[in-house]
């Protein structure tokens, strides 16, 4: 297929699935109504801050509180010596926890910037001043800075990720080409712009939490079994967030400190953490390392991969970020031998960053394949091209959708690949030197159960509700998309609620799940709403219809007789005649992800039973290839992007504008790891130094340029019910591998540790 | 306090300062917000952002780092952008505060600026939102969306991490063409 027969964008449908109306939560955020977790209005509120360990390792032997508690204003003050402990809480993935307490004041310190203290005061600005006052004796203890010092060691093995697939020792020995290299990434941080906190308060053994939350109902389980409350007496109230990416899933220690506080106070605590405390209260992606051994025959047939995976954890808890994730099934490769190791250190848990696993499995990979393509004399383009696998080389399934070469031709043709002079340092623009890199990146298609309520009002409008939340992935919009396919309705009609944990049943909105599986839990909601309206209208001795029509359609509000045997019902008429106010249906999709009734908490407050991509009888993932351009200055060694060109297949979008939008997201994001991000480690205190928005740099305006996507994709009936896979993740992945190619073709230089600096090109 | 006290004080000891732990006195101010005078207690050391928020309850302005990096707290003071996370509210005082809820005409109607955010998708959180949008709103009224590459210098200012950077200048320019005035002015 050429490029040219390839539908960049589905048709507009309307205010059905696969149009493009813009987000319906879109006013509230510009006029700066929308209230977030922290704009609550919340009766009799205390302030907390939170004060955190400045030593790397050792213990609190005692923190003198009576400068703090003298403080005008203060309420309580909270240290290690007089917290009781709560109750420990099962993982997140259904694991019974270790031991029974949990203390989040731990007199134990594992990492600068532990929680130790919280000040609790009338105003902000009280407890601030008040949590200075802390005077804290440290016992201190030796640390291990990060995986780079050498007392770090090799860590330990991760058995569950080796893949041993034929000999790739002996594969590698007589390949014609082999290219070895190193890749590494740094400790990256989620950054919302939305900084953690909450407000609690309780209500005698109620706790109702404003937090921002990727899955309500598993932080709720969380604090219900931390409080030995039951999971109905948590309230956890999340209507928006300020961005998460995978930060914002999981009940955090500063979470379980202000409700405590709440609850030995009697009084609502609100806790936010301080920016530079983003950096050390939750974990961002884990600092890596790979080593990649690639081998092909001379007409660039890949014949062996081995491949070496190091990643950071802390000394209290294991993260595993699977590097071998793009490794094991971008390219047909007959032999494959992949370990991981994961080597503990003094920081805290790292944690789901975008895409964790596929972005620095593809980096590595995507940067080696670029690597090999030079060492072949071949274009990038076609050596992926000939190595494009048929099926799933790793489970041996077939794929339920890849249109990776349409992908590739679209990207390509839109950018211009062809005119690519491929010799390093050959294309120029006066005194600059431009690049052109491109790699492939891929993030698989992940299932959950969900929950959805439709109720058809007497109005005709319709509601939708579901405890999934909308940080700005769209769900608002799409779920009522959905909503109005069923029933014709124009979109104005559709009212949705979302982030409430007391609402209808969601798993968590991560792993680029949520579109698929909740459009399907409402889709089905709202058939299951219609076929009882239509129920009613057809049989219920009031309603007009009965005994006029055997079938009936719904649509603009109406009920319709296929034929003419009667002219169109308003819903509204049709409830006030049969004497409802409403038809409603709870639908779940809990059978059709093999599950059973009993399965239901679990299913919604645990990841225990989440699909993996290859349960069943195909292999489902994203694809999608980044085509980048950019300008090296020489003398200065800085880079600038030109213009970057993404064209990908997520199956069907169901809204483009919004997906699109999301894939750009990544983009971004991309481009701040390839070139700006990297939490900078001082080692004699084994500090993160740039813990601030001034010296952990994202993109800002001036970073970006115009930025194409492509959907390539066709609806994939295996992946989800309405045919989309996932998108949320994708954009991100081998983004910063594109550009780390465009430098090399600019420069000559092989950088392969991000992010990209001016110290490494000048 | 006089403006000379901090030269005035030598070098080897801090101004005089009241000692830690010492009552702040909590006065009342008048705030002339989006048209309207609001008084509202604050302590010296309350920032405008603590007070809308916390205190007069104008949510729409948001903490995104409270140290004058992230661009989310964004308001206009006498029609001038300014991040409210590093002023006083003593320091807005007789001065004319604009904020994202002031935006909208007073029946309703979107500022050019919020309706350009909105056609071109320039946001998906919308957390740095009201940030941008009132970033924006300045951006060509001083004259500085004449290109695409004027509004990303303009509007570097204000982070945004869910990447709407795209959309958020195609929107600039989208506005800047409504509102020939303010941008000529």
């Amino acid at each position: 297929m050429s490029p040219l027969d390839i539908s960049p964008q589905r048709g507009d449908a309307g205010d059905g699935i696969g149009g493009r109306p813009p987000r319906i939560d879109g006013l509230a955020k510009i006029r700066g109504e929308a209230a977030y977790a922290m704009d609550q209005p919340v009766e009799g509120l205390a302030h907390a801050v939170l004060v955190t360990a400045t030593i790397a390792a050792g213990w609190v032997r005692g923190i003198d509180r009576t400068a703090a508690e003298a403080a005008p204003g203060v309420l309580l003050v909270l240290t290690p010596g007089n917290t009781p402990p709560l109750h420990a809480a099962s993982t997140w993935t259904g694991e019974a926890p270790p031991t029974s307490e949990y203390r989040p004041l731990e007199p134990e310190i594992r990492h600068v910037g532990q929680q130790i203290a919280l000040v609790v005061a009338e105003s902000l600005e009280q407890a601030t001043e008040a949590a200075t006052l802390l005077r804290v004796d440290y016992e201190a203890a030796p640390f291990l800075a990060d995986f780079t010092v050498p007392d770090a060691g090799e860590g330990q093995d991760l058995p569950p990720l080796t893949i041993e697939r034929g000999d790739a020792d002996t594969a590698l020995a007589s390949a014609d080409i082999r290219i070895s290299a190193e890749y590494g990434t740094p400790r990256e941080y989620n950054v919302p712009i939305e900084p953690h906190g909450l407000t609690a308060r309780w209500d005698g053994d109620a706790l109702t939490l404003w937090e921002p939350s990727q899955w309500l109902d598993g932080m709720a389980r969380n604090y219900a079994e931390w409080f030995g409350i039951g999971f109905e007496q948590v309230r956890l109230i999340s209507p928006y967030i300020g961005g998460g990416f995978g930060s914002k899933a999981l009940a955090l220690p500063h979470g379980a400190i202000a409700a405590q506080a709440a609850r030995m106070l009697g009084r609502p605590v609100k806790l936010v953490l301080t920016r530079p405390q983003t950096f050390t209260a939750f974990g961002g992606r884990a600092a890596t390392r790979q080593l990649l051994e690639l081998g092909a025959d001379a007409d660039g047939h890949l014949l062996a991969i081995r491949h070496r995976g190091w990643q950071e954890t802390s000394r209290n808890g294991l993260w595993v970020e699977p590097l071998n994730a793009a490794t094991a099934l971008m390219y047909e490769v007959p032999h494959l031998s992949s370990r991981q190791r994961v080597v503990p250190v003094n920081t805290v848990t790292p944690s789901a960053k975008r895409a964790p696993g596929e972005n620095p499995s593809a980096f590595a990979l995507e940067c080696a394949m670029d690597e090999l393509a030079y060492a072949l004399g071949q274009d990038p383009l076609a050596l992926r091209l000939r190595n494009e696998p048929g099926r799933d080389p790793h489970s041996g399934k077939l794929w339920s959708s890849r249109r990776m070469r349409e992908a590739y031709a679209a990207g390509a043709d839109s950018f211009g690949w062809a005119r690519r002079n491929p010799t390093p340092g050959a294309m120029r623009d006066g005194p600059l030197r431009l690049g052109w890199g491109m790699a492939a990146g891929t993030y698989p298609v992940r299932r959950s159960a969900g929950e959805a309520m439709v109720r058809i009002l007497a109005d005709g409008g319709v509601e939708v509700a579901s405890s999934t939340s909308d940080m700005g992935t769209g769900a608002y919009t799409i779920l009522a998309q959905t909503a109005a396919s069923v029933f014709g309705l124009p979109l104005a009609r559709v009212r949705v609620t979302l982030g409430d944990s007391t609402l209808p049943r969601a798993p968590v909105s991560g792993g680029s799940q949520m579109a698929g599986l909740m459009t399907g839990a409402v889709d089905k909601a709202a058939r299951a709403a219609r076929e009882e309206l239509i129920g009613l209208a057809l049989n219920d001795p009031r309603s007009p219809l009965r005994g006029v029509a055997n079938t009936l359609a719904v649509a603009e509000g109406r009920l319709i007789a296929p034929r003419g045997e009667a002219p169109p019902l308003p819903i509204a008429e049709l409830l006030t005649a049969i004497g409802r106010d409403r038809v409603e249906a709870l639908r779940d999709t809990l059978a059709e992800n093999g599950l059973k009734p009993e399965d239901r908490y679990r299913a919604f407050t645990t990841v225990s039973t989440m699909r993996a991509p290859t349960d069943g009888e195909y292999s489902m993932h994203s694809w999608c290839a980044h085509f980048v351009e950019l300008a090296v200055d020489e003398a200065l060694g800085s880079v600038r992007l030109r213009r970057i060109v993404t064209a990908f297949d997520a199956g069907l979008l169901y809204n483009p504008r919004l997906a699109e939008s999301q894939i750009k997201g990544g983009i971004v994001m991309g481009i701040g790891q390839a070139l700006l991000e990297g939490g900078i480690v001082d080692r004699r205190h084994a500090r993160v130094l740039n813990n601030n928005l001034a010296d952990y740099l994202l993109p800002t305006h001036a970073d970006i340029p115009p930025i194409e996507v492509i959907s390539v994709g066709e609806p994939d009936p295996h992946a989800s019910a309405l045919g989309g896979k996932g998108v949320g993740e994708l954009g991100i992945v081998g983004l910063a591998a594109a550009i780390a190619n465009a430098v090399f073709h600019a420069t000559g230089k092989r950088v392969r540790d991000l992010p990209i600096t001016l110290a490494d090109l000048c | 306090m006089p403006p000379t006290a901090h030269a005035a004080a030598p070098a080897a000891a801090p101004p005089a300062a009241l000692p830690q732990g010492s009552p702040v006195p909590n006065r009342p101010i008048t705030l002339f917000i989006n048209g309207h005078d609001h008084v509202v207690m604050v302590e010296d050391r309350t920032t405008l952002l603590d007070a809308l928020r916390e205190r007069l309850h104008l949510t729409g302005t948001k903490k995104g780092c409270d140290q004058g990096q992230c661009g989310a707290c964004t308001v206009h003071l006498d029609g001038q952008r300014v991040l409210a996370c590093l002023t006083l509210a003593r320091q807005a005082e007789g001065s004319a505060i604009a904020t994202i809820e002031g935006l909208a005409g007073a029946d309703g109607t979107l500022h050019a600026v919020q309706a350009a955010f909105l056609a071109e998708d320039a946001f998906q959180c919308g957390f740095c939102t009201p940030g941008q949008i009132m970033s924006a709103v300045a951006c060509i009224r001083e004259g500085h969306a004449g290109s695409e590459a004027e509004i990303r210098e303009y509007m570097s200012g204000n982070l945004c991490r869910c990447g709407a950077y795209p959309h958020i200048v195609a929107a600039v320019q989208r506005a800047a063409a409504a509102l020939p005035s303010e941008a000529s002015s």
